[in-house]
């Protein structure tokens, strides 16, 4: 028990420790950045010496580097993330949460598809006799992980929105009509999960494979357990433990391409507010997105690792510090894959 | 490179031939006289061994090197003359296509003999376009992996051989580019510092070195175990010496697939920032060109098709190479009996 709060305590301050580093990173690098963000607020008109000095105290631009870096990392832990550069000044917490159910609507589908189509058919890869089968399937994810995502999504309007004319091309809904249309979902939906589909299809079934070829499968076969039961009761259950940690860390993935996706399809959420504020060079919005993304990484990634705690029976029984500590006792992709 | 006339199924030799446990990557190679590199060195086929499907178990000391498995394997045939087409193409074919910036033809001329991949918008030659356009994602994309694995074998070759506090920086680096996904960063830097390919470059190997390093450390951490090591350590061989000559070299295969992936995922995030409007205005890279097809779906669909085919295709070889070169040297995930 002491161990395990020793664990989730220091699991949280490196957490923090990490959110503080991303927070200061990105604040000077746009601080280092070039260009002239009050120039970009007003347009490319020309600006009067007066004006220019009372938009600077309005936004505090006027201040010493460091006095805005501290107010602003004061500001984001009382969930203040400053304000827009835009028209409206809206506050940009607003701003996102506006878009954030938009990127999820889209973000939440994506997972869960990916999640449970990558468990199925990485275990009927792994598991079927049929030697096409596997073929198909581990072919058709690898190649499925070397699409550009945004492409495919293209590709997808191009043959069913602009050819066979099942699905509007563009947007979230209806012209001038809130909500989101059933019709506008399919295809963004489908773009964001496939390449996810296919990495978690390939971890899938090399853990399944792995767990199949463990001796314990084996002791409940010759105990004469159906093959079904061996599978699903046995060897199932083991195989699923990378996909614990590989799914923490999809959602993250499937979040930041939804900057891609929401482009292709013209999809009014968090990626195409980001887009929006990089190129107005709208630095509180850009520095307020990657803090609600982290945030929600970090939260993913603790629940992960609560999860993997929970669910490892080796853990459970004898819970040592080494074993769950990042990231020695989870993989990140690179090294999946290679595993895989 | 033409393999003796064996016509075992080779996955199956594989896996037979180096089915040692503990030994994923990295040492498929310790039990034959060929260094894991060592192409030139055939390895010693006894004269009774049997050819063919009967010859599928071999006698310790005879296995095949994982080098030549890899590049006997049909993926490997099919994928590396692929990948050294589009190398080739990118190398050569801007001097043969002529100006990608040339107006003059029709505007949105389908794929004829005169214009094989068409015109775009303002009736510039789309062949000459996507030609150019390789030679910045390939370009992305190779230095990108160099770049990657000079770092990633430096730092994760300290990091894994000293252990102590340089392990733990590392790590702690590794983790905060970790938390990040490399394109949100690439695309928050490059949006800020401007859009050249060398920043660009530079982003993405900053972004994308620790997944390198951590299979060097992996690597390093396990070999520094080894007898070897601890004999050279003996011998009172430098630590540097003693990594560059022993550690390195051992750690190579798993760190080369590392690093092909790097190549797969330097590309698709290069595309996909320049599909986003981030890159360089002047010289268009296969995801800038389909930037600007998206406007064109309608009437233009070959401008679409093109750049992402390439995009696929570059990739689809580095990543089947990858794979391939995993199986040759770590086969003990084989298929299940």
């Amino acid at each position: 028990m002491k161990a395990r709060l020793i664990h989730y305590g220091s699991l949280l301050l490196s957490s923090l420790i990490l959110f503080i580093a991303v927070i200061t990173v990105l604040f000077f690098l746009l601080e280092l950045a070039p260009g002239d963000p009050i120039q970009t607020l007003v347009g490319d008109v020309p600006l009067s010496e007066a004006f220019r000095a009372q938009i600077t105290a309005a936004y505090g631009l006027d201040k010493p580097v460091w006095e805005r870096y501290v107010l602003y990392l004061g500001n984001v832990f009382t969930g203040n993330l400053g304000f827009s550069f835009g028209t409206n000044n809206e506050p940009v917490l607003d701003l996102i949460l506006s878009r954030a159910g938009n990127t999820l609507a889209l973000a939440v589908p994506a997972f869960l598809i990916s999640t449970i189509g990558g468990i199925i058919l990485g275990s009927i890869a792994a598991r079927t006799r049929k030697r096409w089968l596997d073929g198909g399937i581990s072919g058709g994810a690898v190649a499925l992980f070397s699409v550009p995502n945004f492409w495919f999504g293209m590709l997808l309007i191009m043959v069913f929105s602009i050819w066979l004319g099942w699905f509007p091309t563009q947007g979230k809904s209806p012209y001038g009509q809130p909500g989101i249309g059933l019709e506008y979902l399919v295809l963004p939906v489908i773009t964001m999960a496939t390449s996810e589909l296919a990495y978690k299809t390939r971890i899938m079934r090399s853990s399944m494979i792995e767990s199949l070829g463990q001796d314990f499968v084996d002791t409940a076969r010759s105990k004469g357990l159906s093959s079904s039961h061996v599978l699903w009761r046995h060897a199932l259950p083991n195989a699923l433990l990378p996909m614990v940690t590989v799914s923490g860390y999809s959602l993250g993935y499937i979040l930041a391409g939804s900057v891609l996706v929401e482009r292709v399809f013209g999809w009014p959420g968090m990626g195409l507010l980001f887009i929006d504020a990089i190129n107005r060079q709208n630095n509180m919005v850009i520095l307020g997105v990657v803090i609600v993304l982290t945030v929600v990484i970090i939260l993913v990634n603790i629940l992960t690792d609560v999860v993997y705690g929970l669910v490892d029976p080796r853990l459970r029984a004898q819970f040592s510090p080494q074993r769950t500590l990042p990231p020695e006792g989870r993989q990140d992709r690179q090294s999946d894959e290679v595993a895989a | 490179m033409v393999p003796p006339p064996e016509t075992g199924p080779t996955a199956d030799a594989v896996t037979e031939a180096a089915g040692r446990p503990g030994l994923a990557g990295g040492t498929g190679a310790a039990g034959t006289t060929a260094p894991p590199d060592g192409a030139g060195a055939p390895p010693p086929v006894r004269p009774d061994a049997p050819a063919g499907a009967a010859g599928r178990r071999r006698p310790p000391g005879t296995e095949r090197s994982p080098w030549r498995v890899f590049l006997r394997k049909p993926s490997t045939m099919v994928f590396l003359p692929l990948l050294g087409l589009f190398v080739l193409i990118a190398a050569l074919g801007p001097l043969l296509v002529g100006d990608p910036s040339a107006t003059g033809n029709a505007e949105l001329l389908a794929p004829s003999a005169a214009h094989p991949l068409g015109t775009d918008h303002l009736g510039r030659d789309y062949l000459a376009r996507v030609v150019n356009g390789g030679q910045i994602s390939l370009l992305v994309g190779f230095t990108v992996a160099v770049l990657c694995m000079t770092i990633g074998l430096v730092v994760g070759g300290l990091a894994g051989y000293h252990g102590g506090w340089m392990d733990t920086l590392m790590v702690k680096l590794a983790e905060f580019f970790q938390v990040l996904p490399g394109i949100v960063l690439a695309l928050v830097a490059a949006a800020l510092l401007g859009a050249n390919v060398f920043i660009i470059v530079a982003i993405l190997s900053i972004t994308m070195w620790p997944a390198v390093a951590r299979i060097v450390r992996a690597e390093a951490m396990r070999i520094s175990q080894l007898g070897y090591v601890e004999s050279a350590r003996a011998a009172g061989f430098r630590s540097a010496r003693i990594i560059w000559s022993d550690v390195l070299p051992n750690a190579l295969p798993p760190v080369l697939v590392a690093t092909s992936m790097t190549v797969g995922r330097a590309i698709l995030i290069e595309s996909g920032l320049a599909y986003l409007g981030i890159g360089d205005p002047s010289h268009p890279s296969w995801g800038a060109l389909l930037n600007s097809a998206q406007a064109y779906m309608r009437d233009g669909w070959w401008l679409a098709v093109a750049p992402g085919l390439c995009i696929f295709l570059v990739v689809l070889a580095v990543n089947m190479l990858g794979d391939a070169l995993n199986d040759a040297y770590n086969p003990t995930v084989g298929r299940v009996k």
